[in-house]
This record gives C-alpha cells, structure tokens and sequence, in this order.
C-alpha cells in the first residue's frame, strides 16, 4: 500500500481529520498528540503537472460524430443500410445488425490556427480549439448508463469503487483546510447517484462534497447544514460554545476519574470549531456577488439558456482558485435516460449544446486570462459516446461504449491536438484506443500520481482507480 | 465466435484483479501439454521459415506484444508469453495462440484480425503483417526461439493451506490456570487474565455501576436506560442484579431489534438494488423483519443459515413456517446488482458472484470472490472452488430477464381468512368475466363492425394523447389507404407488403403531466396481414419491444391493441415505433393513442358510450340500432365493473424468493471471469480448504443449497462458529478477537486470544447455537464490566488494548445516535415490524419517472432499523455517522470524526426538533421544579448519570442568558423563551461526548 504520510491505516479509520465530506485540517499537524490529518497536503509520486482537476460530466453521452469527430462519409452514406457492431445487440445477442447511416444535423468547419474540424454544435468552445487536446479513439465498458456512468466515476461497471475524486484527494490531501478537498455540483441522484463520488472503501473523508442538484437552480446550491436557518450568528456561537463547554468538562471528569484525554475525543472538540469556521469561510466561495458584470456574461450567466450551467462553471473557477483539488461540474438531470440522451430526438443535441457552450468557453478563456489553466486540468466528457447510425431506423442515436471523443485542456496537455481516431464512420475506435482506464491513468499522472502506486488495502488486498489495467497515455503530454 | 472486448482485463464485468500482482501466470485451464509433438518440430530445420519468421514476425512480435505478453513484461496479461516458442504453442488462459498449419483455428491470428480478441489493443496492425502471420502459421510457425518458459505453474496446496489457523478444527480448549484467584467471575475472564498476567500487566478497576448499566443497555436494546432503570439497578444490592438487568434486556422486543440490525449489516441489507438504475424492493421488509423475530426468538443461528440460503427446499411443517422460510430466502437476493447490464450471461454471473461474498465474507470470514478469474492470491481457494460454489447458486432461480431484469418472487402462504378471500374474489371476477363475454358477444352480432360508430372516426372523438398516422415520423414509403373503413382521421399507412427493413413510423407524443399511460395501438387487421410486426417503445419505464399480429382483430372496439401501460413524463421525448422488419405480409398502422390509466376506463367518447347514461335528444348515430346502442352500453357498464372489482382484489401476500432452476447444472469455469470464455465444467460443491472429513454429496436433481447450508452451519465447520462468535465479541468490546471480522484468511489478521475464540466457538454450537446464550455469557464476564480507565504501564505494553486490560471505549453508531435522541425527546415510536417503505409516491412512483428512492421523504419516528435502507440514498444522519455501507457485507462500520457530524448536530433541523421536544416534555412534566433540578432530570435522561457542578453552572448560565435575550428580543411570553433554552440545553446535551461516545 502506498503510504503517503506515516499515520496508520487504523488512525485513518478512526480518522481524526475534520473532514469535510473531505476538510484539511493542516492546523492540526502542528499539534502535539494529534496523527497527521489524512487530508494534509501530500508529496506526489511524480512531479505534478496538474495541481487540481475540473471535470466538465456531460452526463447521457454527447454525439462524436456530432460534435468533434468529423466523418464525411455519414453524408456520403446517409440513409444506406450498413452492417453494424452495435454495442447493446453484441450484449444482448453476440452479433451485430444491419442499420440506417445517419448523418449529422450540424455542419462542419475547420477552426483555429490547428485548423480542428469542428460542427456548428458548439460554436463557443470552437473558439478554443487550439487549447483543447482530443481523445477520439475513448471506448469504454457498459452499455447502458448505469454501468457506464459507474465505470467513468469508479473504473467498475458493477463493484463498489472510489469515485476518481476521492482517489484523487487520497493521494494528494486538499489545499484549503475550510474547504472540501472534493466537490460535485449537482450531481445526479440517477445511475449509480452517490456512488459516482463516493469515497467506498477509502476513510469517509475522501468522499465528495455535493453542492446543490438537478432540479434545484444552481443559484440556490448550498453545502447540507453549512447554515442554521433557525438562529443567528450570535446565537450559532452560543449554542457552539454551550456544547464546548460540556465537552470541555466531560474531558476533565475523565481526567479525574483517571482517563487520560487522548486524540479520539480531542478530534471531536476540533471537529466542531472546524465546521464553525467553515459556516464562516465557505458561503463566500459559492457567493458570486463579487464577479464583475464582465465575468458574469463571460459565462452565460443572466441568460436563459445558460445561467445554469454558467454559474456551476464559474463556481468551479472560484473552488479551484481557493484550492479545491477535484471538482466535477454536472450537465445533468435525474432520470434514468439523463440530458444528452437522445435515443429519438437529435436536435435536442441542440439545447443541450445552447445550455454548456458559452459557460464552458467562458470558463476556459476564465482560467486562461487568471492563469489557472497552467496547473488546472479541465476535462469534458460523457460516460460514453452515440452511433453513427439511428437508433431502430428512427430519429435519434443510440449509445456507443466502442467509440467516443473527450477533450482535455489545461495543465500537462498538448493543446490544439488531436489523439486517437474512430474508424470512417466514427463507430469503433480503431487508432490510438484510449480506454476508460487510460484516461483515469493519464489523470492521475497529470496530478504526479502514479496509477500503479496508489493503492489501497481493503478486505486483504491492494485497489487501484485502475483495477489491473490502464496506461499513461504519453503522446498527449507536453 | 462470440465477439469479445480486447484483453481479459479489459472485458466487461470483470468483476476485479489483484492490483499489481500479475507477476506469475497462471496457466490456462485447457491447455494442451502435447505441444512438443506438434508439427512444429518438422517445420523447424526449415531454414526458409526461420528465416521469415526473423524478417516478418520476431520485429512484430518485438515490438506490438512482447510490452505485455513477455517474461519481461510489466504486468503480463491473459496469461500469454510470446517471447519463447513454448510460450506461444501454450498459449495463455484462453488455450494455445496458434495451431500450427492452420491459421484459421489459431486464437493469435483471430486476434490479429479483431475477430474475438482485438491485438494489439492499440489499433489493428496492417493487412500485409496480418498476411505474414498467417502465412508463418500455415507453414508450420517455425520458430527458433528454444527458451523454456520461465513461469512455474502455480497450483494451491490444499493440505500446506488447512495448517494456517483459521482452517484448523475448532479445539475444546480448557480456561487456562490464572495466578489472580480472585478477579475472574468466568471462563472468559481466565482465557483473558492468563494473558495479561503473561505480559505482567492487571485489568484495571471495574466500571461503576451507571457506566456498566449505560454500557449494556446500548449494547443489547440500542437505548439508553431510563432514569427509573437507573434507580432500580442502583439500589439492587443483591448478588444477582447484573443477571437480572441482563435478563431483562435480552428478553425485551428490543432486542431484536439491536441485533437483527448487526446482523442486517453482514447481510448487505437494503431496500433497493443500488447499481446504475436502482429499483426499490417493495418486499425487503419481510426479511427485515424476519431477522428481528429470529433474533427475538433465539433462532438458533444454525437454523438461520439454513433458512437463508435453502429456506424453500426445507419442510415446512405450518403455513406460518413456509412463510418464514419462504422470506428468509430473500437473502439471497438483496445484494447490490446491475440489473440493467445488456449482457444477461453476464448479469447472471454477477448475481451469482454478489452471493458468493455475501455468503463468504458474511458467514465464512472469505474472500472467495477473490478466485473468480483466478485462484485466490492469498488463500487456499481454487477457481474451481468459486465455480463450483456458482454451480449451486446458478441451480437456483433467481433472475427474470428484460432489459432491466429483475429478482425472483414467490406468494407467500396466506392465512385461512385471506385465502377464502382471494378465493371469493377469484369467483366474483370469474362469474363477472362470463357476463362480460356474453354480453360482448351480443354486442358484436348486433353491430357485426364493433360497438364503436363504425366507420371513420376523428382523433377528437378519442380520450388520452392521440397521434394520428399524418404526424408520425416516416422512414421509407408508405402509402395511405382507406380501404377498410375503420380507421381514425384521414385514413390508415401500409406498408405495401415491400421494402421490408427500410421503413419505420414513430410517434412522438408530447407529454403534459407524468403518469402512467395505456399505449394502444390502432392498425386494421386483415388475412393478409404481417404476424410478428416488430414494435419499440422509449418508456419511462425503459425501452419495450412488443411484436404485434396484425391477422387478429384489435381487442379493443375492433381498434385498439393495447401494448401495455408504461410511465411518461415530460422530460423527455419518449416515442412508440413501429418497423416492418422482418415481416411477412401488410403492415398497417392507423395512430397510437395515450390514455392516461385513470381514464382507461372511461368510454370513449362515441354515442354508443354515451348511451350508459342515454338522454333525451342526444344525436343517435343511425348506423346503430337501439338494441346495439343498449347491448353496448351493458359491455361498458360490465367493464367497469370489472374494474372496479379488480381494483378492490385481496393483497396476495408475496415474497423476494428463490427456488430451483428448471435446469440443474454444473458451472463451466469462466477463463479470467469472462462468461464468454468458458472452460472445463466445475462439480458443484464447497471450499475444499475448509472441509473437515468428506465433502457433501452434491443432489443431481436439486441446486445443492441445502447441501451447502449443512455445510456451512456445521459445528466442525472451522469458520462458522468462529467467525459468528467474533462478530458477537466485536460488537460487545468495539473489536473482535480477530479484529478484521470479514476476513478470516491468510491477509486477515490473527486472533488476540485464538483459545478463547475456540472456547466460545465450541461453547456457542454446544447450545445449540444460542445467540442469546453467548451474549449473556460475555455480558456477565469481568471483562466487560472494565472501565475504560487509563494504565501507563499497560498502554505502554499493549497500547492498542488488544490484551483487553481495559474497555475499549465506543462510539454509538448512526441508529443507537439517532434511537437515543427519539427516547429522550419522548418522540420514539415503538412500533415494531411491517413495510418501512410507506410513502406511496415511492412504490407507485407517482409525479416520478419511476418507483424511486430518490423522492423518498424520512418523516418517520420509528426506531432506525424500521428507516428504509437505500443503496442510493441514505437517511442524512446515517450517511454522517458512519452507517454500513448496504453494498456489501459490512461487519464492521467505519469511525469517523468529521466535520459534517458537527454541522448535522448544530443545525439539522432533526437535532434541533428533537431538542426542542426534549425541552418542551420537560418543563410539561417538571411544571414546579427548579431549574437546577430540571438540568438534573435532563441529565439523567440523556446521559443517564447526574451532571457536575461544572457541567450545571455551564448549563444554568445558558438558561438565564437564553430566556432573558429571547424574552427582551421578541414577544414572545417567557414560557416560549425557556422552551428555546431548553431546546438548546438538549441540543447541547445531544452534541456533548458523553452523549456520543459510550465508555
């Protein structure tokens, strides 16, 4: 087991970390009697090229071939009926079938100075092609979203996992002891719902934080009991120090009677004045009062469409700034068949698009001019990608495991590239296969952690994010 | 061939590898050992071929496979070495890579050209390379690389594994001589005197009587004692007060309630299947309660095996006792599955697998699952052990295929009174269903064209959602016909009996209002109709294909097929499709109606309909005659009747259940945990490490789970009682004797006092496997009577107190938190057993997509084993303190000392309700008492002892300053200010370490 820090894997159970759903709690290191908080800012094994992680789930699965991954012969071909290796009838039957070539509705252009084809989907982040890096030969497990979805979040489709953040805080502790070393916002109760940031079998401080959900407006997202809505803040710190002071007392007749005080109990004194100063410190970070008018148009936020997702966005930039080490910005919904989903209905690709185009390029160009980019790693993705061919003859795309496009962006990446391939009809990956497990690798290395070393021992033997599998994906590297 | 996904690891639903420890192969399961005799060896002194093979295939080899299928490679996979001849005519896990002299049956070149296995896994080399190895199998794979393999082949050695100490037969050891004459009060004391006194260390003091009371209670009921408890144990000073309090705890109904919950957290309790589409299991709480009335009644444990995994195959002597056994078998089916996965071979490993560990790890202290690909890294379990474990448990019925499958049901038994019920019922509906087809019948001669207004009829006149043929989607041509002169709006589509495959209609409804919807289908039926119109649905539901015979006339009013009732919602663009692929004859499709379910019934709106309530001057379609219209209307009234009748039918009681498979069948190993690389077929059986004497007969016509609990509940069973009685100790002293409860094997640790758990093992099964028997035994020792006090010179020694010189001091867990916090607010509510899961918008899913934990609100008192248990959603409280993760078996619960339970405490709206109720029963109960006696009785209400002089002045200060700013600061009168700090007292009383924490 990778042991970043002495403290022992009992200590960790019994953690006496203030965490946060994930808190650092580096005060504490300094005092005597009290283990090194297993949030504590750690030495990675590698030099990091990323210090932090901003995942952009674009949850149900975004078309490739309507987006990023341009295939002329869908235009050539559309209509015609072709022989496909369609991933939900192999499941099912363990042969493909034939289906109609459909074409995508959005018109491709060549952008930037890369000269990146590109469809008219996304015309925002097309403005930043030259600081994105694509993977286009990503396949991965799972056909249906449940699976799939698990296995983006936890490198199984089925088996209880930690989630890629809480991974990721393991090995590298958080930055900011008031904050929590990883967040999810508004992420789905559907398919697979907290254990796409669950912590598993990792100590509970490793689990991630949600702020806000479907459904509820990004604007009324908060952390579950930050605040007391029932008293003042006169009145928070009186209640705080009436039980202080029992506590207090109940240490020193445990004095008396010949126990002597020891860390257990001392962790749960720190733990309350830890969450005080995180009602202080934490509902400024998620306050957006403060950005400029600019900044606020930057990202779409005060117009319909994208106010939503603008705001998550822009939250994201302001939990990264203040030291958050991974956080997920969800495009999703609850149902079992989430946003991009478009199993009948194409142009709805369409809306989904208006809602993330403008908040993700403006957080891009955000990071950019802050210069948070250099050690921010953005990636942007769904759990898998969409068939070339429609979905039983009708009007929409069925899901594809076999091949799909990601992009990165940011710290350790080749911008303006292109990495991987489909095959010509965009379907299988077939060049450079990029699997789910090599993402996962290529992050953590991104993060100077090295997939292979970051174990875990849990019911007598060592985890990994990346199970027995995953490679570095090296040509991507700057 | 079955077209597989790339490498092993890479294979979908692999359930785990050992991370990193891939250094040795172990070799394939149907491997040929006769390769030396291949006609390799002829091809060998050809000069030519070794020469091609150096220029064509060594470079590729070299360069494309040796990074993982070498002795030098970082992590081999598949078990295949190519960097020596041998290695290659072996082959790996799934047989030797090549045949010589036949490319076509060579697994290698399979893999070249992506059939099967995709190598390399990053892209597919060129067609030339591919040509070449293909050619250099044909003539014979001449290779002159004569290195021998450098891998042995790693076998398990059963008899080296039965020494390591957990698979030793249970001793009859003897309670050791102890120097102390005095301390001990039991043979558990002596075991743990002996060693202390081996390490020249003394227990400390006694706790005092209130710790020890406070202790006990908590430990055997999950409450704290009541202040009149406390006082009756305080003044009982005769030598059998202990017993008696013992006594008392383990015979009260909250006893069941305590332990069935531990032993709820072994068995992966939980009220929804978790995975990616999580469904609620309606009926869980049968087993739930089961549990509690087991353990209530002192089941033996072995009896509880026994029911759990083979309750069905036992005799049931009463109805009463089928139920029990029925129910029990639930167990089986409450693990955490992927009930979505496509690949049903695969999903039926899986819940195989999720059983095997739930019943490795929950009875037998076993990783077993570990030898699912492979034999078990650490511990003497063979594949074919798993494999032979997954024979029984894929004998058993357990799984019922859709696209989202779903677990087994059984009814259960019912009681004579619901039995004549249901019988009664039956009757009324069959008698009912009689004047129903008469009347039809009539009503059909009279109006031979339907009781409908024959003839076309308007999309308007219809109820519900209609999408007439002229708004459907088309795919390919379609012409439209009016023909039959039954139709809706403008006419009908046919397909003209051409272009089969190429063309599709889909209707696209737009939904206002979730619900649940009748989809119907309209088409006009005729001879020369298609028989098998393949038809999908995207349903809220998931997606549905039906098959429609479009020869047989639509049931309803000659229109209408139903293809079910499925939800709808407006979130999404759901659609109804229909294809002509694959048909033989005319495809015809008029429109597809939506009829929201509490409308089903409703006629629809045609004058025949209207004539159930027939009134002066209405419009009479002439077509009809008045003996039609009045033949009609008694159908629709007889209908409606039946559906009332049908709603009002007697709940038949049913039950998650298991029960033999048609096919009984030996497991074929699956090569590296794929289920599409099968290899040889296992005996079904048990884990050969752990059999002492002869293994059980496995039964030809029967699953052999009944075999298997025998087995198991044995008390010569080295792992049964041992890890049973462990699990006892853990949850009475905070850690087993064998600290790692779930783990019994060689990466477990070993046991503190290996003596002492073979004494309780042994003393455990001799009485009868009495659960009551042993807790009472441990509760009564010395040793747990220790205080928690502190000794240097033992803490120095055995500082992590495994010697137990002194009580471990323990947190209360999420439910004892939450069920002390209910008694002392006066709001717990006792009411014992039935569905925790009552909230109907949950089972029916109304105003949601689909029945869902999502919605679920907690709202309930009850004491927390009744809160239902989701795998997706979590009570607040019980994700904040460390509730058992319901995925797996969870003996023991994690301790943390986080943030978020600091939050919870100050500001959950729960806590302060809580509180607030606390204060509110007190100062209603003490209307005339100070407050310096108030703080007393709140004291001995929430920690059960009185408070300190320092702890009262502390609480008095509060008091005074509270209800003097919440009188000055609002109108309020100063009753409602003192109940504002009292709520705060309690609050505070709730969030304080002794509340918490257990000493």
């Amino acid at each position: 087991m990778w042991n970043p820090t002495s403290f022992s894997r009992r200590r960790l159970l019994q953690s006496t970390a203030c965490g946060f759903g994930s808190l650092a709690l580096a005060g504490l290191l300094n005092k005597p009697g009290i283990a090194a908080s297993p949030l504590a800012s750690k030495i990675p094994h590698l030099p990091a090229k990323a210090k932090r992680v901003i995942f952009l789930f674009m949850a149900g699965g975004v078309s490739q071939v309507d987006s990023f991954d341009h295939k002329p012969l869908l235009d050539k071909e559309d209509g015609k009926s072709r022989e496909f290796n369609d991933a939900r009838n192999l499941a099912r039957n363990g042969k493909g079938a034939p289906a109609r070539v459909m074409k995508s509705l959005w018109k491709f252009n060549q952008h930037g100075k890369s000269g990146k084809w590109a469809s008219e989907l996304f015309p925002a982040m097309c403005e930043h092609v030259d600081d994105l890096c694509f993977l286009h030969g990503m396949h991965t497990e799972g056909v249906a979203h449940g699976p799939s979805t698990l296995f983006l979040h936890t490198g199984s489709t089925t088996q209880i996992r930690p989630s890629v953040g809480s991974w990721v805080t393991y090995g590298l502790g958080t930055e900011n002891e008031n904050l929590p070393g990883f967040v999810t916002l508004s992420p789905s109760m559907g398919n697979g719902g907290p254990r796409n940031y669950g912590n598993a079998f990792l100590p509970s401080v490793f689990q991630g934080t949600a702020i806000g959900k479907p459904g509820i407006p990004a604007k009324d997202a908060k952390i579950r009991y930050l605040l007391n809505e029932r008293r003042n803040d006169l009145e928070e710190r009186e209640q705080l120090d009436l039980v202080q002071a029992l506590n207090r007392e109940q240490i020193s007749a445990r004095a008396a009677r010949g126990i002597a005080a020891d860390t257990e109990l001392d962790a749960v004194i720190d733990s309350y004045e830890l969450a005080y100063r995180m009602q202080q410190f934490a509902p400024g970070i998620l306050d957006l009062a403060a950005e400029s008018q600019e900044t606020l148009d930057l990202y779409g936020i005060g117009q319909k469409e994208t106010d939503n997702y603008g705001r998550q966005c822009l939250m994201a930039r302001r939990l990264a700034e203040s030291g958050v080490r991974y956080i997920q910005v969800n495009y999703s919904d609850n149902s079992n068949n989430p946003a991009w989903d478009q199993h009948s209905n194409m142009p709805k690709h369409g809306e989904h698009a208006k809602a993330v185009d403008r908040p993700i390029a403006g957080l891009l160009a955000d990071l950019k001019r802050r210069g948070l980019l250099e050690d921010t790693l953005v990636w942007w993705g769904g759990e898998f990608g969409r068939n070339p061919f429609a979905e039983k003859n009708g009007t929409g795309r069925d899901h594809n495991p076999d091949g799909f496009t990601v992009w990165l962006a940011g710290a350790g990446v080749k911008p303006g590239f292109s990495y991987g391939a489909t095959d010509e009809f965009g379907h299988m990956a077939v060049e450079n296969k990029t699997h789910m497990h090599d993402l996962h690798a290529t992050v953590l290395h991104l993060l100077g952690l090295d997939h292979l070393k970051l174990t875990y021992n849990f019911a007598g033997r060592n985890f990994r994010l990346t199970d027995v599998a995953g490679e570095v994906i090296h040509p991507i590297l700057t | 061939m079955l077209k597989l996904r790339a490498l092993c690891s890479f294979q979908r639903s692999i359930p785990h590898t050992c991370a990193g420890v891939l250094a040795y192969c172990v070799i394939g399961l149907c491997v040929s050992p006769s390769y030396a005799t291949s006609p390799a060896a002829d091809a060998k002194s050809d000069a030519h071929g070794i020469e091609f093979f150096e220029a064509k295939i060594r470079p590729v080899l070299a360069e494309k496979c040796y990074s993982c299928h070498s002795a030098d490679a970082k992590a081999l996979r598949g078990g295949l070495l190519l960097d020596t001849k041998q290695g290659v005519l072996i082959g790996g896990d799934s047989g030797p890579s090549i045949e010589p002299g036949k490319p076509d049956e060579s697994l290698l070149i399979q893999a070249l050209k992506f059939e099967g296995f995709e190598m390399p896994p990053s892209g597919k080399l060129s067609a030339q390379v591919i040509k070449d190895f293909e050619h250099w199998v044909k003539i014979g794979a001449p290779d002159p690389r004569t290195a021998t393999t450098a891998i042995a082949k790693k076998g398990i050695d059963l008899e080296a594994g039965r020494k390591f100490w957990s698979f030793t037969p249970i001793g009859r050891p003897e309670p050791p001589k102890v120097a102390d004459k005095r301390w001990a009060s039991s043979d558990i004391d002596r075991f743990i005197l002996a060693k202390l006194e081996a390490k020249k260390l003394k227990p400390v003091a006694d706790a005092d009587r209130s710790t020890w009371l406070r202790r006990v209670t908590f430990d055997l009921i999950g409450l704290p004692p009541s202040p009149a408890e406390i006082d009756a144990f305080l003044a009982d000073k005769s030598p059998n007060a202990y017993a008696a309090v013992v006594d008392r705890l383990l015979a009260s109904p909250q006893f069941g309630e305590r332990w069935g919950r531990h032993w709820l957290d072994v068995a992966r309790f939980a009220e929804s299947s978790g995975g990616g589409r999580s469904m609620v299991f309606k009926e869980a709480w049968r087993y739930r309660d089961y549990v509690i009335d087991s353990f209530n009644a002192d089941k033996p444990f072995k009896q509880l095996i026994a029911e759990q995994l083979a309750g069905d195959l036992l005799t049931h002597e009463t109805p009463e006792v089928e139920r029990e056994h029925l129910v029990a078998t639930s167990y089986l089916l409450l693990g955490a599955n992927n009930y979505e996965e496509q690949d049903k071979r695969v999903l039926e490993m899986d819940v195989a697998d999720e059983q095997i560990d739930a019943v490795g790890k929950g009875l037998l202290g076993m990783t077993i699952s570990c030898a699912r690909c492979h034999d078990h890294k650490f511990d003497p379990i063979p594949t074919a052990d798993y494999y032979a474990l997954a024979g029984i448990f894929r004998s058993t019925h357990m799984l019922i295929h859709e696209n989202v499958s779903k677990w087994t049901e059984r009814p259960l038994p019912m009681s004579p009174e619901t039995e004549a019920a249901v019988a009664k019922h039956e009757a009324a509906v069959a008698e009912l269903q009689g004047k129903l087809t008469a009347a039809k019948k009539l009503a059909k001669k009279l109006t031979p064209a339907g009781i409908l207004k024959s003839g076309p009829i308007a999309a308007s006149e219809l109820p519900g959602i209609v999408i007439d043929d002229t708004q459907a989607k088309r795919v390919g041509d379609w012409s439209t016909s009016r023909h039959v002169k039954q139709y809706v709006g403008e006419g009908y589509l046919t397909d003209d009996d051409l272009g089969k495959g190429e063309k599709t209609l889909t209707f696209q409804p737009e939904f206002k209002k979730a619900g649940l919807y009748d989809v119907r289908l309209s088409y006009v039926s005729l001879g020369n109709r298609a028989e098998s119109v393949p038809v999908s649905l995207l349903t809220a539901d998931g997606e549905i294909d039906v098959k429609v015979n479009m020869r047989e006339e639509p049931p309803i009013d000659g229109r209408f097929l139903s293809l079910g009732k499925y939800r709808f919602d407006p979130s999404n663009q759901w659609f109804v499709m229909i294809s002509n692929e694959g048909t033989a004859g005319f495809v015809t499709v008029d429109c597809v109606q939506f009829v929201p379910v509490d409308e089903v019934a409703a006629p629809v709106k045609t004058d025949v309909a209207d004539a159930d309530a027939p009134k002066a001057g209405q419009a009479v379609d002439n077509t009809v005659s008045d003996e039609a219209a009045k033949a009609a209307a008694a159908v629709v009234k007889l209908e409606r009747e039946m559906k009332s009748l049908t709603a009002t039918a007697p709940d038949v009681p049913k039950t998650m259940a298991v029960d033999d498979a048609e096919t009984i069948e030996d497991c074929k190993i699956c090569i590296r945990g794929n289920v599409h690389n099968r290899g040889a077929a296992v005996p079904r059986g048990v884990l050969q490490v752990a059999t002492v004497g002869k293994a059980p007969q496995m039964p030809p016509d029967g699953s052999g789970r009944r075999e298997l609990a025998s087995w198991i509940a044995d008390a010569e069973n080295p792992l049964t009682s041992r890890v049973y009685v462990n699990r006892v100790w853990y949850y009475l002293f905070g850690a087993g004797l064998v600290r790692t409860v779930d783990n019994f094997g060689t990466t477990g640790e070993s046991p503190s006092h290996p003596e002492l758990l073979d004494y309780l093992a042994r003393q455990f099964t001799d009485n009868g496997w009495s659960t009551k028997k042993l807790i009472r035994q441990i509760v009564l020792s010395r040793t747990y009577r220790l205080s928690t006090a502190d000794n240097k010179q033992a803490a120095a020694t055995d500082p992590e107190n495994r010697l137990l010189w002194r009580m471990n001091r323990r947190r209360l867990d999420a439910e004892a938190l939450r069920d002390a916090m209910l008694a002392v607010s006066g709001k717990l509510d006792l009411r014992a057993g039935g569905p925790g899961v009552n909230d109907p918008s949950v089972l029916k899913g109304v105003g949601t997509v689909t029945p869902t934990e999502y919605t679920y609100e907690f709202l309930d008192t009850r004491r927390s084993v009744y809160t239902p248990a989701f795998r997706n959603r979590t009570l607040e409280l019980f994700e904040a303190f460390d509730f058992a993760d319901p995925n797996t078996v969870a003996g023991k619960r994690n301790v943390s000392t986080v943030a978020p339970q600091a939050l919870y405490l100050l500001n959950s709206p729960f806590v302060m309700d809580q509180a607030a109720a606390a204060g509110a029963r007190l100062l209603a109960e003490e209307p005339a008492a100070s407050d310096e006696a108030r703080v007393e009785r709140a004291f001995r209400e929430a920690l059960g002892r009185k408070p300190t002089d320092g702890e009262k002045s502390a609480v008095l200060a509060a008091l005074a300053r509270d209800s003097k700013s919440i009188d000055q600061n609002s109108e309020a009168s100063s009753s409602d200010g003192r109940q504002v700090a009292w709520e705060r007292v309690f609050q505070a009383l709730f969030g304080c370490l002794d509340f918490r924490y257990l000493e």
